[in-house]
């Protein structure tokens, strides 16, 4: 059991789940720093992985197609943030919707477009798709030959590794740039925000851009890389444990990013339990008891830290 | 002028609702009055057929609810169709009725206006989307005759509808023997050497076990040895998951030939194949190196089939010998030719001329009942033992 955990295999297992949850967990990140709850992760990457490998597909270029996958994730963000911002609907409801959207609109929108019937099996644009279309992955020069290492950091998908590049540039644009100081500002208190005439209204539309961009990479990744082209509901709930993760992570992207990883963990530990021959029905829940373990640790953690400095704060204050 | 614009919203309300009144049931007329009309109808045409016993023309209507060219059950369909009418037992009228989404409607409109004109003796329609839409029909229409294939939904719901189903353990012994024989021939570029195969169903469930049960039956009866891989994805859209199982298997157990048997995510199996570099993968249901792209298909080694067209030249083999199967379901399997193995393209290249006597060998011996291949649908613990037993 150990030697089939403890092997270069399985981290690389680890990092390949993790990606695609990764991508909309900043996407989430970004979105609540703004006080934008973008819940429609999960539909916008449906709908991203159905543009990104058509494109991909009719162009023959996956570079292309990945292109089309980020921007129509940003237009889909952009147009429930139009619903939400300017028309007034409640957000979670517009997420909702777009989730919705992602899963039923993609099946009626393929159908259209390919004219591939539903007769004998679910949708899929899998007959399409061969290698070239997919977006291809990269060996690391040095860090390939060093041997365990090399096994488990290279070799990746391109987008693995810009999933682990935008955690830190995330952080950076949060805290570095005036963008980022703005979008948190306007999270914490719009009404400050405003006061010193940040626009609210585009803030919170840069934002939730961001995290429709995220969602298209995420979406790609589904259908170019992990997958041969899209099929239906693919995304399989990958966006809603973006949420999961961004909330455990105290919204934070480094945090976000560890438990997005712990997730990929459990994932990938599920899958390697399976090969014991152990029950099919336990296995499968493995990564979300572990996910809601990990939401009842921090929220115990926060807790008692709360409740510390408020012990503190007493204690000064009798002092006086 | 708001209260003109309320005044104006609520005359299109009620406009609507009126319109909607209206409509319905000027559209349940005709079909009231067609299934009072229909025993009329029938009447006469079964008195005409009364004394032409032998050798009876049957008048078949073919309802697709999609389109031909599909290269699975619809083109399954009609092949047996074809057969039949080339040979001069039926006439036969195809309707193509489209697969999109806004087609749904013309489907249920279609199988009324079919009925309606009692002009057929058997009307055929097949797929999981049917069964609804053919319930409310063959209510409506109870001496209209229909078959359904590849579904069970309504068994036995409606007296003059015939379920066809197929035995996936019959099939499943076939592909055993088939992985079972490739998964040790060396000769075969990417094969390994261990006697591992893997089997990817979508849950832990009688119907995918029954496939399971076959499978490992025909493995043995090649390689007593054989281990076999099996994982469940517990999910029949998550590509991705099914891939990971598929490169764990290929990966930790050295598994060189995969059987996936869970929908869409079953195609993930073949992708972590395809990626690995190192295994092969079998198809299921309809030929996949058809409906896959190159990459895919040039690793797939065969699929196991449910000919439907086979079991509609069954229906009505039976119905000329007299015995009919309205309002029950006939599972049918190797004996009817219900099932099957595609037998060209990657299979006339990578199985032995072994391989291909040991299969005919089984199929001969499960028509004259010599092999009883074991089913999860009676015993499903007796396939989970066999299960455990033979993992790797």
């Amino acid at each position: 059991m150990l030697d089939l955990i403890f092997s270069p295999d399985f981290f690389f297992a680890v990092l390949r789940i993790t990606a695609p949850i990764l991508f909309a967990t900043l996407g989430a990140v970004v979105g609540e720093k703004a006080g934008v709850s973008n819940i429609g992760l999960e539909g916008t990457m449906m709908i991203s992985a159905l543009f990104g490998s058509l494109v991909s597909y009719w162009t023959g270029s996956w570079a292309a197609g990945l292109l089309v996958a980020v921007l129509i994730g940003i237009l889909t963000s952009l147009l429930m943030g139009f619903f939400a911002f300017i028309l007034k609907t409640d957000i979670i409801l517009t997420g909702i919707a777009v989730n919705m959207i992602g899963s039923g609109g993609t099946l009626f929108l393929v159908k259209v477009i390919t004219n591939i019937t539903e007769g004998t099996a679910l949708a899929s644009t899998t007959s399409l798709i061969t290698t070239a279309n997919q977006i291809p992955s990269w060996n690391i020069p040095i860090i390939k030959d060093i041997p365990i290492l090399g096994e488990i950091l290279s070799g990746h998908c391109i987008l693995t590794y810009i999933a682990f590049l935008m955690v830190f540039l995330t952080w950076v644009l949060l805290y570095k740039t005036p963008l980022g100081l703005n979008i948190r500002s306007v999270g914490e208190n719009p009404n400050a925000a405003s006061s010193v005439g940040v626009s609210v209204l585009k803030i919170k539309y840069i934002a939730i851009a961001f995290s429709g961009a995220m969602a298209g990479f995420g979406g790609a990744f589904m259908s170019m890389y992990y997958a041969m082209g899209w099929s239906l509901d693919m995304v399989a709930g990958r966006g809603f444990i973006a949420l999961a993760a961004q909330a455990m992570g105290a919204g934070e992207p480094v945090g976000s990013m560890i438990s997005a990883l712990i997730f990929g963990t459990a994932q990938a530990l599920s899958i390697k339990v399976s090969s014991k021959g152990i029950d099919s029905n336990l296995v499968t829940p493995i990564p979300y008891i572990v996910t809601i373990i990990g939401l009842v640790i921090f929220a115990v953690i926060v807790r008692r830290r709360v409740k510390r400095q408020h012990s503190a704060a007493a204690l000064k204050e009798s002092a006086k | 002028m708001k209260k003109f614009l309320a005044l104006i919203l609520a005359l299109m309300m009620m406009l609507s609702l009126a319109a909607c009144g209206e409509k319905a049931p000027a559209e349940e007329a005709p079909a009231e009055d067609a299934a009072a009309d229909a025993p009329a109808d029938e009447a006469p045409a079964e008195d005409a057929a009364e004394p032409a016993e032998d050798g009876k023309v049957y008048n078949v209507a073919y309802l697709v609810n999609g389109n031909l060219g599909d290269k699975s059950f619809f083109d399954s369909a009609m092949s047996g169709l074809k057969e039949l009418e080339d040979a001069g037992r039926i006439t036969l009228t195809v309707t193509e009725m489209g697969g999109l989404a806004e087609d749904q409607p013309k489907w249920l409109e279609t199988l009324y206006e079919v009925s309606e004109d009692g002009s057929y003796d058997v009307i055929v329609c097949g797929t999981y989307q049917m069964p609804d839409y053919l319930k409310e029909v063959a209510t409506a229409y109870p001496d209209q005759k229909y078959v359904i294939f590849d579904d069970n939904t309504y068994v036995g719901v409606n007296a003059n509808v015939l379920n066809l189903t197929y035995k996936q353990n019959d099939l499943g012994y076939l592909m055993g023997i088939y992985a079972a024989a490739v998964t040790t021939d060396t000769g075969i570029e990417n094969i390994n050497e261990d006697a591992v195969i893997g089997f990817v169903g979508g849950v832990d469930s009688p119907v995918i076990n029954d496939f399971l049960a076959g499978y490992i039956q025909g493995a043995q009866s090649i390689n007593p040895d054989i281990k076999v891989d099996t994982r469940y994805t517990n999910d029949y859209v998550d590509t991705a998951i099914a891939k990971e199982y598929g490169l764990s298997m290929i990966n930790d157990n050295k598994c060189d030939v995969i059987w996936g048997v869970a929908g869409n995510s079953g195609n993930g199996a073949a992708e972590a194949a395809l990626e690995a570099g190192k295994a092969y993968f079998l198809g299921v249901d309809s030929d996949q190196e058809l409906t896959f792209s190159p990459d895919l298909a040039a690793i797939t080694l065969t699929s196991g089939l449910k000919n439907i067209g086979n079991s509609l030249v069954w229906v009505f083999d039976e119905l000329d010998a007299g015995n009919e199967h309205w309002g029950t379901e006939v599972t049918l399997g190797l004996a009817e030719g219900g099932v099957g193995l595609v037998t060209d393209k990657n299979f006339e290249k990578y199985a032995s001329d072994e391989v291909k006597t040991a299969i005919e060998a089984a199929e001969a011996g499960i028509k004259d009942g010599s092999i009883v291949v074991v089913s999860a649908m009676d015993d499903q613990d007796k396939v989970i033992e066999m299960r455990d037993a033979v993992r790797p």
